[in-house]
């Protein structure tokens, strides 16, 4: 099936998302939520596009909008112009500290809305990438808590997690570095919580919290590791050169 | 506060330890308690073999749910539109002046707990007021004295 | 002779007593040897709350309005064993006459019952009533039928959404039924949030065996085997009464293993809502009945397709679905008689606020806003001039004068703006501020907006912050056009439909009575004397007789003067502005102005 965007033809399977068609074709749409191994997301909106199927231009949300039949696209008409600007201007509210929303906003020419009054502090857009993060991949220590205005990322009863491993899959998601995490040469902190942390038997590269390798290790029901990758493959290969000769 | 752990286990037991109960599970523990305690939030992790943010998430997200131990009698004051335009937000001031709390607050005593909820669907009655299941409707500054005071001499020393 | 009293038993009549009145009249009855044999019924809400507790005498068709325990004894003696009226419980019409039955009630005469059909004459729970009045015959009849059979009986009938949205029925079935994945499922949305409404209420309350008739009916027609009501937690008797109704038809054989000893078989069961708006929202419904957040997901897919459990499901309002029996019954093509073009069948709506009749009235669709406010209505509440109506709730618009003639129908009110949505309709006259009303549905609604979307979660809460300011009197002359581009920007760029219809009510009052923003920001002034920032009450000592009615209403107590004819006055600076003195006045004397010069 082909699709235009941008006056280019594109080709796509049906049900393909949009962002995906476009990124392959080399046309960019601007994402903050957006994350390959956490699809479908669709929180900020920074990504929206206006489309036609032929019956006159929509805006949809182009991360999470499939393709069902032939249409235009635009990524950079007018309207889209005007509404993503005035998106990216309502997260600069919302996260006044954070550069890179500053910077997006400087490049899609976001209006400066000096009337409306910017949140006290902070860098996060509350997209719920992490929370994502953390469920799927990790062990799910932190949450949504509360709802509208009122709105905010926490661990429960907003106190340091019994669960969390430290591993910081939701800081490095995080679209805003917007999660504190701190390493010094024995522990890394976040969400209020210090871990120690293991280092590569051989090489002594940061493998990760105590807690995250245990946690990896019983879930694949093995010892946890010593070695970085690295030096693991080094040991293996060591080991069949030992066996099989050179 | 002593919570009763074995109340918490059969609340629990009275569904099967499925996500789609959660819910349900919460506000049982909600009606029981007039809040849901933490040790029924950590049980019923526990039951259902799910995060305790995930939960807490939900607990913080319905409005029915309160995480804050509630008053014996909850006044729920109807500010819906039709009690909007018909006058509940002086009733609103008028009780947080008989009770000496703020809505959403619950007094020190733990006698009444006051909240603000949207329509409870008597329009025609408007403006309206709850006080734990029983509906006063047309309630005026007025009756404001007399409706709170059967419920403040009742099981009071 | 045998006589049946209907004693209402709504949520409404309720809070004025009314369990206690049926309790009177069981006693009476019971107590003596009396020739009449009587029966005595709780019915759910006949929808004229606010005259409440009715009480209805059947064969005779006399109704009684705000009936207490004292009267009971009198129309025992009277009407039920001599079948003479009670001359002053009966409904006083807009000319002074006593009438006896609800026929002459100008509140009722004009109405068409088919949602409410039943409501008022039964019973709510028992199943043998709902059947005694025809109820389960179109399910058996749709046991007869194919799905296609039984889907273009609802295609033929228009039936369209009674949430709101307005989708035709027929379609939405017709595509779950096409979908060769199971299991599906079949949901009631009992979750009616909107501010101003409460027909699904009743509907639960007062007759739950024709939502769950409606239920079995699409079941059967896109074989799904389990369903469920979500309903307010805050709708306790529905709750109830809908949980008796299942055990009852599963008790029957109605429902459950063997629908009506078929081998089809349908589990329902209730679920009960947190409290929260947007879970009215089919896909936040599905999430809540799943046990999670109640956010929304984008819909490009459809909920039909991916529903619960991301398997086929239909969800229908409790007004839709309360319809369905009566279109198998008689034909599709019977009930697209009643209606417009593309609106069919009748409407349930909530007339409700400063208006002289209110309660649940049931118009054929196409009903002018006059016709609803003036001849069922009554008119404004103290003949007080008509600024507005609100319709459709948050999602709506507040709608002028000089649209009173319009039909009111799906497509209409859309046109201009609002929408009929689930049939909310809030009178209001020249002492509401439609900037006020504006900001109080921001403000409900970004108190109850998922936060999941950044337009609907940071835009709320900045349209908020200036119609907080404009209301009190720290507006710029910018603010409507900014309000106007936030506008835009939730339209456009919301994740679900309470972001995308949000700012209705803002466009709506900015569009038909943008000259009260203007005497907000320039002016400093309420002209409705609501906002208290910017209102100065001040008795006219021309109009002021004297009657002292508003010293005894001020809460404040700083209105002086005393004896007849002598005009009392208002001291400003210790004033609480709360209107309770304008309420009181019953000559007009007192009037607001602005705060200049305090």
């Amino acid at each position: 099936m082909n699709i235009t965007i941008n006056g280019k033809t594109c080709t796509c399977e049906k049900g393909e998302f949009l962002l995906e068609v476009a990124r392959r074709n080399g046309i960019p749409i601007p994402t903050l939520c957006h994350h390959p191994a956490l699809a479908g997301q669709g929180s900020c909106r920074v990504c929206l596009v206006e489309v036609d199927e032929g019956r006159g231009p929509k805006i949809v949300v182009s991360c999470v909008y499939p393709i069902q039949r032939e249409c235009t696209v635009e990524t950079d008409s007018e309207r889209v112009r005007r509404e993503r600007g005035m998106v990216l201007a309502l997260l600069r509210k919302r996260a006044p500290e954070s550069r890179r929303i500053a910077g997006m906003c400087r490049l899609y020419g976001a209006p400066e809305l000096p009337r409306l009054t910017p949140a006290d502090t902070g860098k996060c857009i509350l997209c719920g990438l992490c929370t994502r993060a953390c469920t799927e991949l990790s062990v799910g220590a932190i949450s949504t808590v509360n709802r509208g205005v009122l709105k905010e990322i926490a661990t429960p009863y907003h106190e340091p997690s019994t669960v969390c491993v430290g591993c910081g899959a939701c800081a490095n998601v995080c679209p805003t570095e917007a999660i504190p995490l701190t390493e010094t040469a024995e522990t890394r902190t976040i969400w209020g919580k210090t871990f120690q942390l293991v280092r590569c038997a051989s090489c002594g590269r940061i493998l990760g919290t105590r807690e995250e390798l245990e946690l990896a290790a019983k879930r694949c029901g093995q010892e946890p590791e010593t070695l970085c990758e690295r030096c693991r493959k080094a040991a293996t290969a060591q080991i069949l050169a030992d066996v099989y000769g050179d | 506060m002593q919570v009763d752990m074995q109340t918490i286990t059969d609340i629990l037991h009275n569904y099967p330890a499925q996500q789609r109960y959660s819910l349900a599970m919460l506000q049982d523990m909600q009606r029981h308690f007039n809040y849901i305690p933490r040790e029924g939030m950590e049980a019923l992790a526990e039951y259902l073999d799910c995060p305790l943010s995930s939960l807490y998430a939900m607990a913080t997200f319905y409005k029915a749910l309160s995480l804050k131990p509630k008053g014996r009698h909850i006044i729920k004051l109807c500010d819906g539109t039709a009690c909007h335009i018909r006058g509940s937000v002086n009733l609103v001031g008028g009780v947080e002046r008989l009770l000496g709390i703020q809505a959403g607050e619950t007094s020190a005593d733990g006698q009444f707990s006051l909240e603000l909820v949207n329509c409870l669907g008597s329009c025609a009655l408007a403006p309206v007021m709850v006080v734990d299941d029983t509906y006063y409707g047309k309630v005026t500054m007025e009756r404001l004295p007399e409706i709170l005071g059967q419920y403040r001499e009742e099981g009071q020393p | 002779m045998s006589k049946t009293v209907l004693v209402c038993c709504g949520t409404g009549c309720l809070a004025n007593g009314s369990k206690k009145v049926a309790g009177a009249f069981r006693q009476l009855l019971a107590g003596t040897d009396h020739q009449v044999e009587c029966v005595v019924k709780e019915t759910g809400c006949n929808g004229f709350c606010e005259n409440g507790p009715l009480v209805q005498i059947l064969p005779d068709d006399i109704t009684y309005y705000k009936v207490q325990v004292q009267d009971v004894g009198e129309i025992v003696e009277k009407t039920i064993l001599a079948g003479a009226p009670v001359e002053r419980l009966l409904y006083k019409n807009d000319a002074g006459q006593r009438v006896r039955s609800q026929q002459e009630n100008p509140f009722y005469a004009p109405q068409m019952k088919v949602a409410l059909r039943n409501i008022g004459k039964i019973e709510p729970s028992s199943v043998e009533d709902y059947m005694a009045h025809g109820g389960y015959r179109a399910l058996k009849k749709a046991l007869t039928m194919t799905g296609e059979e039984i889907v273009r009986e609802l295609e033929a009938s228009g039936l369209r959404g009674r949430g709101g949205a307005g989708f035709p029925t027929g379609t939405k079935w017709r595509s779950a039924m096409e979908l060769e994945r199971f299991p599906k499922y079949v949901a009631c949305n009992g979750d009616e949030g909107d501010p101003g409404a409460f027909m699904d209420r009743s509907i639960l309350e007062g007759d739950p065996h024709s939502v769950l008739e409606g239920m079995a009916i699409c079941a059967l027609a896109i074989r799904a085997e389990e369903g469920f009501l979500y309903i307010r937690d805050e709708y306790g008797l529905a709750v109830h009464n809908v949980q008796e109704a299942i055990a009852q038809a599963e008790a029957r054989g109605i429902l459950g293993e063997h629908i009506l000893g078929s081998d089809r078989r349908l589990k329902l069961s209730v679920v009960r809502g947190g409290g929260a708006f947007v879970c009215g929202e089919s896909t936040a419904l599905m999430a809540s009945v799943e046990g999670r957040v109640g956010e929304p997901r984008a819909k490009y897919i459809r909920s039909v397709q991916r529903g619960l459990w991301d398997c086929p499901t239909v969800l229908n309002n409790v007004e839709t679905l309360a319809n369905v029996p009566v279109i198998l019954e008689h034909g599709g093509a019977e009930f697209a008689k009643l209606g417009t073009e593309r609106s069919k069948g009748t409407k349930v709506f909530a007339l409700v606020g400063k208006v002289k009749r209110t309660g649940l009235v049931e118009v054929p669709m196409g009903a002018t806003l006059r016709h609803l406010i003036y001849d069922i209505g009554g008119g404004v509440k103290g003949n007080r001039p008509f600024k507005a109506v609100q319709t459709g709730g948050p999602s709506g618009g507040c709608i002028p004068a000089d649209m009173l003639d319009l039909p009111v129908d799906f497509d209409t009110l859309k046109a201009r703006g609002a929408m009929m949505g689930s049939g909310g309709m809030i009178v209001m006259d020249d002492r509401s501020c439609m900037v006020e009303v504006a900001r109080y549905y921001i403000k409900f609604l970004s108190e109850e907006s998922c936060g999941k979307c950044t337009p609907c979660r940071e835009g709320l809460r900045h349209m908020l912050a200036i119609l907080t300011d404009i209301c009190e009197g720290r507006g710029q002359e910018s603010d409507l056009e900014l309000l106007e581009q936030l506008c835009d920007t939730l339209e456009d760029a919301s994740l679900c439909a309470l972001g995308k219809s949000a700012p209705n009510p803002v466009r709506t009052t900015l569009k038909y009575f943008r000259d009260e923003y203007e005497a907000h920001i320039k002016e400093h002034r309420c002209p409705a004397g609501v906002c208290t920032a910017l209102t100065r009450f001040v008795i006219n000592p021309d109009k002021c007789v004297g009657c002292g009615a508003c010293q005894r209403a001020c809460p404040a107590g700083v209105i002086s003067g005393s004896g007849k004819k002598v005009p009392r006055v208002i001291d400003n600076t210790r004033c609480i502005v709360c209107g309770s003195c304008r309420e009181a006045c019953r000559f007009d004397a007192v009037e607001a102005k602005g705060r200049a010069g305090l």
